[in-house]
């Protein structure tokens, strides 16, 4: 009893710190949903965008830079760089998962030349997240509301976005890119922005979460993926995926649901160099369910994807 | 209205396998023309329309529709003019939208898509009038999502949005062979109401005879990658069905005695 006692109090202690980073790195499950359900362009750049993006707005933030332009610039440089992944699946016919294996593994060198260094430290430099009017700066609380109002706004952002004839349109690529094209829409513009919004916002997480740790690593983004993949199982098991607003609220979700599982994991006594396992299994776990549940029969693909 | 000009299309050029797809085939069709494409499997009936479409790039000749060539035009450029029903149902719209969504789709076809809201209650209001025609039961159905309907039920849907907009030109490819006998029936006079209705330039490619001789003003057999004969008028008004088997017929005593 005492045990379960000890777990269930260290597991609260952690709630608001794991809170304001969960919130932080939903916007990571974000940029891994949109190409995934709305593209069907399973697509691996964030684990490259999202260090670059902290990479980016480490080095600004040392040089004195605003968190500000720290941020708008982690922005542009994961735009571009899931406009060039979705640009290498489109025009040298690569499949979307080798297109961004080949873009991570070259954001990696990228993110060195970027910082000169393998870490970076911006501890005591203005971030976002002393700003605030509420709380005492660079508390989880101050966290969770700014980056939870961030997450809001986006949200209610992407779900207008999506209702608007262009984002019906974007959401037909993804649907039936033939079709789309039959109906007028440019195939290649829809998924080279979807796809640059998508790793934009993976950027916008690994630059928050420099701002709230302090300090930019070039292996931040290790196993991120993943982790965002689990959140968004867990998060569509409990939103559903049946409507846009379903579908946009999931990454959110399942962001904070996922974090505060592994943190009641490893209050629990779970040694954390089993977590990937635990993770990866996990994920295996929901993408084989629906394949457990209909029995051994083969039955179609569950998943359609871009060839 | 349409003119295509000694279009020519090898597939595997210099390969094993090497196949012409179209060979120097020439077609016009004027303003309001409805012409039924007939033909054996691999008589360049399917390339003629992705020709048209933009889905397939010609290696000569040119494609005009209304004046405009289009012969380097990408697909989604030429949708602006054409509109086009697949034989399979899947292809023609987005399952994992709704009903509401595809009909929207189609409805820009024709113009730009802008940062404003979609469906709205004016739209949504005209979509239900249209799929009434119907008689589906469909005008109730605007939030379901597509990959609920049947077969038929989508294939009429892909019909509804194709005519919606009128496209300068329409293209139906075997686009009733995937459905029961009655479905096809029934999306089959719907075409027709609609093509009449709406004065529709149209090319459906068909197997069927009896639609061949039943509908549209104008027969042409397309025969290895050319148009192999053409009936217009008069001579088309009394064409039997047992005529265009005999055309089907003498093709292929010609082709044993080539072999």
């Amino acid at each position: 009893m005492a045990m379960i006692q000890d777990i269930f109090s260290s597991f609260v202690a952690l709630v608001p710190v794991t809170l304001a980073q969960s919130l932080i790195l939903a916007f990571v499950v974000l940029g891994i949903m949109i190409p995934f359900r709305m593209l069907s362009f399973p697509d691996l750049t964030s684990e490259g965008a999202f260090p670059l993006g902290g990479c980016v707005a480490g080095v600004l933030l040392a040089a004195g830079q605003s968190p500000l332009t720290a941020i708008a610039a982690a922005l542009i440089a994961g735009f571009a760089a899931g406009c060039c992944t979705a640009y290498i699946h489109l025009r040298f016919r690569i499949h979307t998962l080798l297109a961004g294996i080949l873009m991570m593994t070259m954001l990696y060198s990228i993110n060195l030349r970027i910082m000169g260094r393998s870490n970076l430290s911006v501890f005591g430099m203005p971030s976002l997240f002393q700003w605030s009017p509420f709380g005492q700066p660079g508390f989880p609380s101050t966290k969770i509301v700014i980056a939870g109002a961030l997450g809001l706004l986006v949200l209610i952002l992407l779900y207008l976005f999506f209702k608007t004839e262009r984002g019906t349109g974007i959401r037909a690529v993804g649907a039936n890119p033939d079709m789309a094209e039959a109906q007028g829409i440019n195939v290649w513009t829809a998924t080279i922005g979807g796809v640059g919004l998508a790793s934009a916002f993976s950027a916008l997480s690994g630059s928050l979460m420099v701002q709230s740790q302090g300090f930019a690593d070039v292996n931040m983004g290790l196993g991120i993926l993943i982790n965002g993949l689990a959140a968004l199982m867990i998060g569509e098991a409990i939103t559903g995926k049946q409507t846009v607003l379903r579908q946009l609220a999931a990454p959110f979700v399942g962001a904070v649901v996922y974090y505060q599982l592994v943190s009641l994991c490893l209050a629990a006594g779970m040694p954390p160099p089993d977590l990937k396992l635990a993770t990866g299994m996990f994920v295996l776990l929901m993408l084989a369910l629906p394949s457990l549940k209909r029995g051994r029969a083969p039955g179609a693909a569950r998943e359609v994807m871009r060839e | 209205m349409l003119e295509i000009k000694s279009a020519r299309k090898i597939f595997f050029r210099g390969q094993a396998d090497e196949k012409i797809a179209l060979d120097g085939l020439s077609l016009s069709l004027k303003t309001g023309d409805f012409g039924v494409v007939i033909g054996s499997n691999g008589a360049g009936k399917s390339s003629m329309l992705n020709a048209i479409s933009g889905a397939l790039i010609l290696d000569t000749g040119k494609v005009q529709i209304n004046e405009t060539d289009v012969t380097g035009m990408p697909v989604y450029k030429r949708a602006a003019k054409l509109a086009r029903v697949f034989q399979d149902p899947m292809k023609g719209t987005a399952a994992s939208m709704t009903v509401a969504e595809n009909m929207l789709l189609a409805d820009l076809r024709s113009q730009k898509r802008r940062l404003r809201q979609g469906l709205n209650a004016t739209r949504l209001a005209a979509y239900k009038e249209r799929l009434e025609l119907l008689g589906l039961g469909l005008e109730n159905r605007l939030d379901t999502r597509v990959e609920l309907l049947s077969g038929g039920q989508r294939q009429s849907l892909s019909l509804i949005m194709a005519v919606g907009g009128e496209p300068e030109l329409l293209l139906l490819d075997e686009h009733t062979a995937a459905l029961d006998p009655r479905t096809a029936d029934i999306v089959m006079k719907a075409t027709i109401r609609a093509v009449e209705a709406l004065k529709l330039t149209t090319l459906m490619v068909t197997h069927n005879m009896q639609h061949a001789v039943d509908y549209g003003n104008r027969i042409i057999m397309l025969d290895a990658g050319k148009v192999r004969l053409e009936i217009t008028g008069e001579e088309k008004e009394q064409t039997t069905v047992a005529d265009l088997i005999g055309h089907f017929a003498v093709k292929s005593d010609r082709m044993l005695l080539a072999s």
